[in-house]
């Protein structure tokens, strides 16, 4: 693999990317307003005027709103990946995803490449709507924004390598429904990204042992941290061991030899 | 990863302003007063001190602390640079809070239980007066250029206004249920005076003694009830004045000039009383509830954090 | 130009996604042009072009910017990548249509964008499978003498998949597969003949007869 040519694949795979979410006019429009929509409904229902308990990060007490945003942002990525993901089964029953593949370079560095762009693409409505939270007054240190990049790269490969995964399973787009009603979703709502973890303990140990052991709420988690200038090092871990495992496992999946896209048959 | 997020945490460090205080607390339930570092928002020490701490002030010369000992009637000396206690006053029984008098010399001590303001000779540790007041007299205040005290009576529901000099009452003025902290503005021009129950602070001229003004609190999703005045403190330039609303866990920011609130700071819980640093950069607020006290970051307008200090923190003072 | 010729489901499309490297042989390898597809599928894949039988454009995207998403996978640089997407698409007629979304393109024209595609970057050997699904008569006309026209003035070699024997011309090498397995290779016009029957449909109907 000759790195100028990795290079100009990359961008060639970004540049596609792009240009494919910016046509997605709908597509963007709900990916902004979903959270937005949670942060207006949930906030209110969830009755925190007189301020959460002190929560690392925080050295105060927050408001729910300022809580939840760092697990809006975690899902609006966990939400990307997975409709990349949905675009990668798509892009397989289409046949666009035979292109990619017969590229003539090594298959987990094409993988690698889509993954990475998939995500990049991803970032800068992530963006939007941490400056839009601005108006719920939830306003992290100027530098936060910063911080917190690195943060939500690396939480979004690990959820798109986790899409990639799905994808590589899941032989046709019905899968798909149940994968997002039976693993996203319980994903979500079992982490810290809506409630704290002394909440989750409240309303029941073992969801709050799920949660703590969810490896969206290390995403979640690390995301908030960086947000407010902090490195959560066990979070990283968690969610760089995953990102390996995931992406291993989808490149094994999307072996031409081993896997599952090996036994299906030609059409 | 870890090598940008340390150099983003270095240029934080560095970003904020160092400001060498010291920050007092009594705490009510604890019989302590404690002793934080401005800069590093960190607790320093703890000092035991008389029974149900309350009221505290520094000295003029900002070397000795006062502290009301409600339980013990009197008012206990603390030597700010040994930390610890050097001497006590008298004073009527169960001071709850007082003022310093601008010369230094006397303190004005609001006797909860026996309707009195007693005038203490510091440097004699003697009481040399007494004023009688309305029932059970809670708030104290001394004007800037040392003519006039104020006194709020809770029961009664009236802020008295005393002569410094004469120690006789000029006026006794009606106000909002439950009146707590007072203060006059730092031109001496006005006499503001927080009502705990109706959750309103009352602003008086001093010179016509006329009522001209009322701010009135709302935190959306409280109800009224759950919103109190209690503690207040004002700009050096009497431009903006803060006022702690008790169980809303808020502290308001006023305007002077338009009395409109201009923005809340969600503190801990039931916040008693506020004080402003030196630079009038950053407010502190001490919550009784929750055992803290919260930091907020005028400049930012924001609470940048809360530091359990001991159990029922109610007075804050800032010194340097 | 080869023709591989098969009726439906004989095993065209497996053969393809093997020498494209898509999965593996269970058993036995695939070599092209000397290297073998398990090993160092990359070196292979650069010296082919493929047009799978499904079309494989993005419909949101222009001709052009397919072709130089092509390009990109292949390691052209951008400049080469504009100069040969204009070349390519005029050569089979397209170069009108560059800068509009292929959604607007009509199926012949799409068929002929994807075969733009597969030489950006000038490949040795064109894979087509079934390139004339979907396309009417003259279309598929037009299709078969462009790819002629590539194979004669271009020096590729072209393996093209169909079942229509109408797309075989006398002096194409055939392959008649069936079934999975090769059941007869060589010159069209003697098929026939090797047979042993009067024509070449005949001939063809007779070998992918299922015993």
């Amino acid at each position: 693999m000759k790195m100028h040519h990795a290079c100009r694949a990359l961008t060639g795979i970004l540049r596609r990317e792009m240009r494919r979410t910016l046509r997605q006019r709908g597509r963007l429009f709900s990916a902004i307003v979903r959270p937005l929509v949670w942060l207006a409904i949930f906030a209110a229902g969830f009755r925190s005027v007189l301020g959460l308990s002190i929560t690392p990060p925080y050295q105060t007490y927050v408001l729910y709103e300022v809580y939840v945003v760092p697990g809006l942002a975690a899902m609006m990525l966990l939400f990307h990946a997975m409709a990349s993901s949905l675009a990668m089964v798509y892009d397989r029953e289409m046949g666009s995803m035979r292109l990619l593949l017969t590229a003539p370079l090594p298959r987990w560095y094409l993988l690698a490449a889509r993954l990475l762009a998939s995500v990049i693409v991803g970032l800068p409505l992530v963006y939007l709507f941490l400056v839009i939270a601005r108006y719920w007054d939830v306003r992290p240190p100027a530098l936060g924004y910063v911080a917190v990049f690195p943060a939500l790269l690396l939480s979004g490969l690990m959820l798109g390598a986790f899409g990639l995964l799905v994808s590589s399973v899941s032989t046709q787009m019905e899968n798909f429904a149940g994968v997002m009603n039976f693993v996203i979703f319980p994903m979500f709502f079992a982490s810290t990204a809506l409630y704290p973890l002394w909440r989750l303990a409240e309303a029941g140990p073992v969801l709050a042992t799920i949660a703590a052991w969810n490896p969206f709420s290390s995403a979640v988690e690390l995301i908030r941290f960086a947000l407010y200038l902090r490195f959560d090092a066990a979070s990283a871990l968690v969610v760089l061991i995953c990102l390996l495992a995931f992406f291993l496992a989808a490149v094994v999946g999307y072996d031409p030899g081993r896997g599952l896209w090996s036994r299906r048959p030609g059409s | 990863m870890q090598v940008l997020m340390a150099l983003l945490l270095a240029a934080f460090a560095l970003a904020v302003p160092a400001a060498a205080e010291t920050i007092y607390v009594s705490n009510e339930q604890d019989n302590t007063v404690a002793v934080v570092d401005g800069a590093t928002m960190t607790l320093l020490a703890t000092i035991d001190v008389g029974r149900r701490p309350r009221g505290l002030a520094l000295s003029t010369d900002n070397k000795m602390l006062f502290v009301a000992e409600g339980d013990d009637n009197r008012i206990d000396v603390v030597d700010v640079t040994k930390r610890q206690l050097v001497g006590q006053l008298p004073s009527g029984a169960d001071p709850e809070f007082f003022a310093v008098h601008p010369d230094g010399k006397r303190l004005f001590v609001a006797n909860e239980n026996d309707n009195l303001v007693s005038v203490v000779d510091i440097a004699a540790a003697k009481v040399i007066g007494t004023v009688d007041v309305g029932v059970e007299p809670e708030g104290m205040a001394a004007s800037a250029d040392g003519r006039y005290v104020a006194c709020t009576s809770e029961t009664t529901s009236m802020v008295h206004l005393i002569d410094a000099g004469t120690l006789e009452l000029v006026d006794n003025l009606l106000v909002d249920t439950r009146p707590r902290a007072t203060l006059f503005s730092p031109d001496g021009k006005q006499l503001w005076v927080s009502s705990e129950i109706r959750g309103t602070v009352t602003v008086f001229d001093t010179a016509t003694h006329a009522q001209t003004g009322k701010i009135e609190f709302a935190v959306p999703g409280i109800r009224r009830e759950g919103v109190q005045a209690v503690g207040m403190e004002m700009s050096r330039d009497g431009a903006t004045a803060y006022v702690a609303l008790g169980p809303a866990n808020r502290v308001a920011e006023v305007d002077v000039k338009t009395l409109a609130v201009r923005r809340l700071y969600l503190v801990g819980q039931r916040p008693w009383h506020v004080a402003l640093s030196a630079d009038q950069r950053r407010l502190v607020s001490a919550n009784g509830n929750s055992g803290d006290i919260s930091f907020i970051d005028l400049e930012n307008q924001e609470v940048v954090k809360s530091l359990p200090v001991g159990r029922g923190p109610w007075g804050v003072v800032i010194g340097p | 130009m080869c023709i591989l010729l098969g009726r439906n489901g004989a095993g065209k499309t497996t053969l393809f996604s093997l020498v494209t490297g898509l999965y593996h042989a269970r058993a036995g390898s695939v070599l092209v042009f000397g290297h073998a597809m398990k090993s160092s599928p990359s070196t292979a894949l650069a010296e082919m072009g493929v047009v799978f039988q499904q079309p494989t454009l993005d419909l949101d995207l222009t001709a052009g910017e397919n072709l130089r998403y092509h390009a990109a996978l292949h390691g052209l640089p951008k400049s080469l990548s504009k100069e040969r997407s204009g070349e390519e698409l005029s050569r089979l007629e397209v170069a009108d249509r560059i800068d509009d979304p292929v959604r607007a393109l009509s199926g012949g024209q799409r068929r002929r964008v994807e075969i733009a595609r597969a030489l950006m970057h000038r490949p040795r050997l064109l894979l087509l499978d079934e390139p004339t699904t979907g396309l009417d008569v003259p279309g598929r006309r037009a299709l078969e003498r462009h790819v002629r026209d590539l194979c004669r003035d271009g020096g590729i070699a072209v393996l093209w998949a169909t079942h229509f024997l109408e797309e075989v011309a006398p002096t194409d090498n055939v392959v008649v597969l069936h079934e999975g397995s090769v059941r007869w290779g060589g010159r069209a016009d003697r098929m026939a003949a090797a047979v042993g029957v009067a024509d070449t449909a005949e001939a063809f109907a007779s070998l992918t007869r299922s015993p």
